[in-house]
């Protein structure tokens, strides 16, 4: 394989040895960078805590909504991690199943970074209702009252697609993981052995283990593909559904998709890049890697833009002047900025990634991908806060939005929520699948190589 | 575990539940019943008791009916039976609920201590004192000085004063003097006359603002109505209105066509249109006029100066004549600019009377009791009593002139050596006084008034004090006057008098209960002729003369805010979180500045501008409104309180402050003055609930010229190409309605009732008392200035107003209509709930579960006309930030309804607990709901009828009948939510003009 050729050409030798060392190496005693940024990620996540709190004594608004603004900064979050995490199992079961080969490299830490997105984006549908301690009325179970959910709901799909999404894409993740748990078991001491233990579910490396084990891992890759598509789906029905302006778009399903995937390769090479730096992970996560991700991005980006092109146009087209007045009121109205940060960031700023020279410079695609990362954010914002703001029905309830700290502490809230867990990950399980990158190793000779 | 630990963990945790329930977390905590122990016989609980009293929030004095559920009143209607009102009511008589149950009431009699501290007496002890102190003062100057009390106790004042040798004042902000004076000036006589609108073919406003403060703003409204809607069945010629004034007024609002002439010349517009209908002979004019002839402007005259052309006026007056009921009024507080603002009513006088009017549309005899309150000239001359140290003894009672009056007012106070304040709050007067005995609310005490001549209405307790240590006036007065009895006893010591003269020989007992029920005694007034005085030749050289001010500075203009009247409703959360009908700002005041003044000096909405006259200045943010003559600026009144309870306090600026101190030629106060205008760079976020101002072609608000809708007939559908959209078509017919029917909540087609609204658009003026009338009985909760800035207002009822001018910006109106929940059979909010708490009821109502919501807000983002409200905040717990009834204001919540939790969405749903009530009453009766059995607030409470409720499935009922009209239209039907509303729209003398 080419990385490895390359690794193999700088003088380190890529070996079955030198694989799992370098992994487990990231599972050592970590270092005072990491207790800091871990230390400013349960920090944010305490600024989130004590927002939540006095939203739940006080209500809601205590954030900036207002009438008709009904969803804005919660929904937009929601909406954002969500998106998130799609690249994660785009990554590991729709290239598994094609078999990209280079996948191997990054799959671990995008779909780890799928759980935690998930767990992340779940929260919001709970934190924004009015009354979150009956959040549980969403969830068809048996009651007294013989009630049931509204299955027409949008809402409700949305519950049962996080729901599953979140479990398979667990269980993808944990089932990837076994055989590496099981490798760093053997080497590790004290009550890391025995958590490794206990999660590596007895795995042995057997002959008749690997053989049951591809099998299912290529089930459930099969299982997980359309849930790449599926997920994002419902979350955009959420909005299409509805007949806000805006919102009410045949484009939404696979707009939202390509967004989200957009979205989530984007926040993977945000992360894979400190990663890399981080625990010298070099000679595994190649240039290569990050090239091919920003093709990635490259692609879904031009169908992001697509898709921004495709609504305005059908505005215009259609005729509709309710249709007509939001998308005006989306471009030139009191939320402009907005609107042109989500275009310049997601449609323009991509397109330098036509060049070889800057894909294959990790800080310029580090810095590309923060600014898509923000600029999908705006976007959310965009399609909800300023849709709903325009109110282009009723001309008279129109009104402006301004986000509080209660919206930005919740927010900030989320990341720290997200990077904690991440954080944690990270140093307690090998970020980079020890198992799959040897596979993609050319074979060993015999002799000390051979040893693993 | 053992025992101990265990208890231990028992106690953390229960410790921990409460804890959280008390933090608003969780289910609320429980509440008990506590049942009577004997019960009063009276009161069966769960029904209401009406009881009828008159309403004493303005001069006007509708008949009222209060509701009384188990020994509190809840709401205020109107008397059907009044003459005045005939059943409605304003946004200001529906707050006196407000009053009664103001927190900042005044609970004890208080004395002013030696360092000036408030301290509590006995009755006793305060009405000894009082004694003491008329005692002392008698024959130094003793002054009583009351609002307008036209009945027994402005009588009991009258005597008890005569008896300490004192003299007795009242005191209205808005005493019509120019109205008064115009009058006397031209028939001789200073009465307010009848306007009968009813009967009104052609109605020509010079700055009436009839619909807000004008004499008698709910009878007017509705008399106005009957002569201004159109009725295609009645075919009758609608009534044309036009409205000459500087400002677009709420009156304005529901005219066909505005002039804005310049300010002071409306006067010439009169006499000149009354000069073409004399030189024309249009119009069979009494013998006496035809002298008036040749003294009168001509049109051509007249143009340049009032800034309209010739053929204009020429125009109006033929318009005037041919209608053959003609009706001009003027005298409106906006149009009194200063000296010679009686000519305008002298004018306005000359064109009725020439049009042969005076005795038919302006009716002399029912008089208005609000012509006997005191000038401004007299207070003034009191003024400069107290400052010369003349009144040893001030009594205030129902006014508030420390707020209404210039400064020296307050200034002089220090001069008079005790002042007693009546007050039931603490307001600016009662707070400068030595002594306050607090009177009783007029819904608690025995009163009587004659608001006009011909009619006594009854005043009663409807339930016992709120505050059982206050104590009637008039008790208080007899006791002072060491009297037997009490003023109930005096009151009826008078209708007996009444009872000798009117009583046809009937028991007394028969007559009181009789007239008690009907909330007082109704009769005619005999008619008074009039005659136009010859002296009146002599004052029209003068006329014109009073346009000629200076023209480069601003003229501002102070107008009545219809809620807040002169500062009387501020300390009313309702009133004060009511959108102004014409600027849709709540809480605060504002000054109107037309778009090419803003243009020209760069303002933007809610500058903060420098408002300097020579009288006073003021802070004010700016309200860019085209509704506005260019280069008028313009003020509400209301605001600015100093003290006045929580509500009102330092709230904006007080408007009077800019008025001159000096008494007109007509005896009452100018409300113009010239101002200096300094920008200060300073900005404010206006409270305001209005978007956008422009209706953009949504097909909200429909209008057809006259012509085109007297050509409709019934079954054609003008609006129907709107109902069906050409691309929507297929859908429409092939799956949509498909899907309509098949839905398996509630029965869209069966036999239940469909619950329908029709809201003609052609009798709504945009008033707004519908809006104060759902606050009432539906527990909605105000929200606070703070809140409104962020769009948080509960309020279920929104009137929408957009403004409407010609492509070049010209011809200038505006548009309202009620915006409400519109019952969709198609809702959109139904389906995206996820817990049902939105969902259909099987007779059509898209209900709200609110014990079931959880809060998502699905179904506020998808509503088209953004009619559900959401609870941000705790708007029912005591003590918190935003508390919204904080006791023992929460008294006047209506049982029926749920007080809302936060985190709950909230809507209309027709006064669905009155349909349900209706139901069960019909069900007990034995028999089916007929028409007319339920009426929703707004519809109860709308002064111009705009309103009807009913079953749509029910082929004859009202609403039926009207939602098939020909005018009938969905707003925004092409969504297909078939909603259970219909508007009828507008109609409109010439071309309809696009919003």
């Amino acid at each position: 394989m080419a990385e490895t050729a390359t690794a193999a050409a700088r003088g380190t030798r890529v070996t079955y040895d030198f694989v799992t060392r370098a992994i487990a190496r990231t599972l050592g005693h970590p270092g005072k960078g990491y207790f800091a940024l871990l230390a400013a990620a349960v920090a944010l996540l305490a600024v989130g805590i004590v927002c939540l709190l006095f939203l739940l004594r006080y209500g809601l608004g205590l954030a900036g909504y207002s009438h008709p603004v009904y969803w804005a900064v919660y929904i937009t979050c929601f909406v954002f991690w969500v998106g998130i995490a799609h690249s994660g199992t785009l990554i590991s079961a729709i290239l598994f199943l094609f078999r990209s080969g280079w996948r191997t490299a990054v799959y671990r830490t995008a779909e780890a970074m799928t759980v935690f997105a998930v767990m992340t984006a779940g929260l919001f549908p709970l934190i924004h209702i009015g009354r979150q301690w009956y959040f549980y009325w969403l969830i068809p179970y048996p009651n007294e009252r013989g009630l049931w959910p509204n299955f027409k709901s949008p809402l409700i799909w949305d519950e049962f697609a996080i729901g599953t999404y979140f479990t398979v894409s667990t269980v993808f993740l944990i089932m990837g993981l076994i055989p590496d748990i099981a490798a760093v078991r053997d080497v590790a001491t004290g009550w890391r052995k025995k958590l490794y233990a206990i999660t590596s579910l007895g795995w042995r490396g057997t002959n008749e283990q690997w053989r049951h084990y591809t099998r299912g891992y290529l089930y459930l890759a099969a299982l997980a593909t359309p849930l790449v598509l599926s997920v994002h789906s419902v979350v955009s029905w959420d909005f299409a559904m509805a007949i806000v302006p805006g919102w009410h778009a045949t484009i939404f399903a696979p707009y939202f998709v390509a967004g989200a995937i957009y979205s989530g390769v984007a926040m993977v090479i945000t992360l894979l890049v400190p990663i890399r730096k981080l625990f010298h992970l070099e000679q595994l996560i190649t240039v290569h890697h990050f090239e091919n991700l920003a093709k990635l991005c490259l692609l879904t980006g031009m169908i992001v833009g697509y898709a921004y092109c495709v609504e305005y146009f059908t505005a215009w087209f259609g005729g509709n002047p309710a249709e007509r007045a939001a998308f005006w009121y989306r471009a030139f109205g009191p939320f402009w900025w907005a609107s042109w940060t989500m275009i310049i960031c997601n449609a323009f700023l991509p397109q330098l990634l036509w060049f070889k020279p800057i894909r294959t410079n990790i800080l310029a695609l580090f810095v590309i991908s923060i600014f898509v990362n923000i600029g999908m954010w705006f976007e959310r914002y965009v399609i909800i806060v300023v849709s709903l703001a325009g109110e282009p029905f009723e001309r008279f309830a129109n009104a402006t939005y301004n986000p509080t700290w209660a919206d930005w502490g919740i927010m900030a809230g989320s990341f720290g929520w997200f990077f904690m867990w991440f954080l944690l990950f990270v140093k307690n399980f090998p970020a980079v699948s020890i198992s799959e990158v040897k596979e993609v190793l050319p074979a060993p000779t015999r002799g000390k190589a051979a040893r693993a | 575990m053992n025992r101990r630990r265990f208890l231990k963990v028992l106690g953390a945790t229960s410790g921990g539940a409460a804890a959280l329930s008390g933090c608003g977390i969780g289910p609320e905590p429980t509440e008990h019943l506590v049942p009577y122990v004997v019960p009063p016989e009276d009161q069966v609980p769960g029904t209401a008791t009406y009881y009828a009293t008159t309403c004493r929030e303005c001069a006007a004095g509708c008949g009222l009916h209060a509701k009384v559920r188990e020994g509190r009143v809840i709401k205020l209607e109107g008397n059907p039976e009044s003459p005045i009102n005939e059943g409605r009511l304003c946004s200001r008589g529906q707050a006196a609920l407000q009053g009664l149950y103001n927190p900042d009431r005044i609970t004890d009699p208080m004395a002013r201590g030696p360092n000036g501290e408030w301290q509590k007496l006995s009755w006793d002890d305060a009405i000894g004192r009082l004694a003491g102190k008329v005692k002392e003062a008698r024959g130094r100057g003793i002054v009583f000085l009351t609002g307008l009390e036209p009945g027994s106790f402005g009588e009991l004042v009258d005597a008890w004063v005569k008896e300490v040798g004192g003299r007795h004042v009242t005191h209205e902000s808005f005493a019509f003097e120019a109205l008064r004076e115009g009058n006397r000036r031209a028939f001789g006589t200073a009465a307010i006359p009848l306007y009968d609108f009813a009967r009104a073919r052609y109605i020509v406003s010079f700055g009436a603002d009839f619909m807000e403060t004008w004499l008698s703003p709910v009878g007017y409204q509705n008399s106005f109505t009957r002569a201004h809607s159109f009725d295609g069945d009645r075919d009758t010629l609608m009534a044309k209105f036009v409205f000459v004034g500087p400002r677009l007024s709420l009156t304005g609002m529901s005219a066909d066509e505005w002039i804005a002439a310049k300010p002071a010349t409306e006067a010439l517009l009169a006499l000149a249109m009354a000069q073409v209908i004399l030189a024309g002979r249009l119009a069979p004019a009494p013998l006496d006029a035809g002298r008036l002839e040749r003294l009168l402007p001509t049109p051509q005259r007249v143009a340049p100066v009032v800034g309209i052309a010739a053929a204009e006026i020429e125009r109006l007056a033929r318009e005037f004549a041919a209608s053959q009921g003609g009706l001009a009024v003027g005298g409106g507080v906006a149009t009194q600019y200063g000296d010679g603002a009686e000519l305008l009513v002298v004018a306005v006088n000359i064109l009725n009377y020439v049009a042969g009017q005076v005795g038919k549309t302006v009716r002399f005899g029912p008089n208005q009791a609000v012509a006997d309150a005191g000038t401004f000239r007299q207070l003034t001359d009191l003024v400069a009593d107290l400052a010369a140290g003349k009144v040893e003894l001030l009594l205030v009672h129902g006014a508030n002139p420390g707020h209404t009056l210039p400064a020296a007012f307050s200034q002089a106070l220090s001069k008079v050596g005790y002042k007693v304040s009546f007050a039931s709050y603490w307001d600016e007067t009662a707070a400068a006084s030595d002594l306050v005995l607090p009177d009783l609310h007029p819904l608690e005490q025995w009163s009587d008034s004659r608001p006009r001549t011909g009619i006594h209405a009854l005043q009663q307790p409807v339930m016992q004090p709120v505050f059982p240590n206050t104590m009637h006036t008039g008790d208080v007065l007899l006791r002072v006057a060491g009297k037997a009895g009490t003023f109930k006893d005096y009151l009826q010591s008078r209708w007996k008098e009444l009872h000798q003269r009117v009583g046809k020989g009937r028991d007394f007992a028969d007559f009181w209960t009789d007239a008690l029920q009907h909330g007082g005694l109704y009769a005619e007034a005999p008619a008074q002729p009039v005659r136009l005085d010859p002296g009146v030749v002599q004052l029209l050289g003068d006329v014109g003369g009073a346009g000629s001010g200076a023209a480069d500075e601003p003229l501002l203009i102070v107008f009545p805010s219809l809620a807040l009247h002169d500062g009387r409703g501020a300390n009313k959360p309702w009133l004060q979180e009511l959108p102004d009908p014409v600027s849709k700002i709540t809480w605060h005041a504002w000054v109107e500045v037309h778009p090419e003044t803003a243009a020209k000096w760069q303002l933007a909405n809610g500058d903060i501008l420098l408002l300097k006259s020579p009288h006073g200045t003021v802070r004010a943010p700016v309200w860019i409104t085209p509704g506005i003559r260019p280069g008028v600026l313009a003020v509400p009144t209301g605001q600015g309180h100093k003290a006045y309870g929580r509500y009102a306090k330092d709230r904006s600026f007080n408007a009077f402050e800019l008025l001159s101190d000096a008494p007109a030629s007509f005896g009452g106060r100018a409300f113009a003055a010239p101002v200096a205008v300094v920008k200060t760079g300073d900005h404010r976020r206006l409270a305001t609930v209005e978007g956008d101002a422009r209706e953009q072609g949504r097909g909200i608000i429909e209008v057809l010229s006259l012509a085109r809708a007297r050509e409709l007939k019934s079954g054609a559908h003008p609006f129907a190409e709107r109902e069906v959209p050409g691309y929507a078509e297929d859908a429409q017919k092939a799956w949509a309605e498909a899907q309509h029917q098949k839905a398996s909540l509630g029965d869209y087609a069966g036999t239940p009732p469909r619950w329908g609204m029709a809201i003609d658009l052609s009798k709504c003026t945009g008033c707004s008392a519908c809006v104060t009338a759902c606050y009432a009985e539906n527990n909605l909760a105000t929200v606070g200035e703070e809140l409104v800035v962020r769009r948080r207002q509960m309020s279920w009822m929104r009137i929408e107003r957009y403004y409407t001018a010609d492509a070049d910006g010209r011809r200038v109106g505006a548009l309202v209509n009620p915006m409400l929940c519109q019952q969709c059979g198609n809702a959109p909010c139904e389906p995206v709930c996820p817990v049902y708490a939105a969902y259909h009821t099987p007779d059509g109502l898209n209900g709200q579960v609110y014990n079931r919501c959880v809060g998502t807000r699905y179904c506020a983002n998808n509503c088209p006309y953004k009619v559900r409200y959401f609870n941000w905040f705790n708007f029912a717990e005591p003590g918190g930030e935003w508390e919204s009834w904080p006791d023992p204001l929460n008294m006047l919540l209506n049982p029926d309804v749920t007080v809302r939790e936060k985190g709950v969405m909230e809507k209309c749903t027709f006064c669905v607990q009155r349909i349900r009530g209706a139901q069960n009453r019909a069900r007990l009766e034995d028999r089916s709901v007929r028409d007319g059995d339920i009426t929703p607030a707004c519809a109860q409470a709308c002064p111009s009828e705009a309103i009807v409720f009913g079953d749509l499935h029910d082929r004859s009922s009202l609403v039926a009948r009207l939602a098939a009209d020909p005018r009938g239209y969905h707003v925004h039907s092409e969504l297909n939510t078939k909603p259970a509303i219909t508007y009828l729209a507008r109609v409109m003398h010439g071309a309809a003009r696009g919003a």
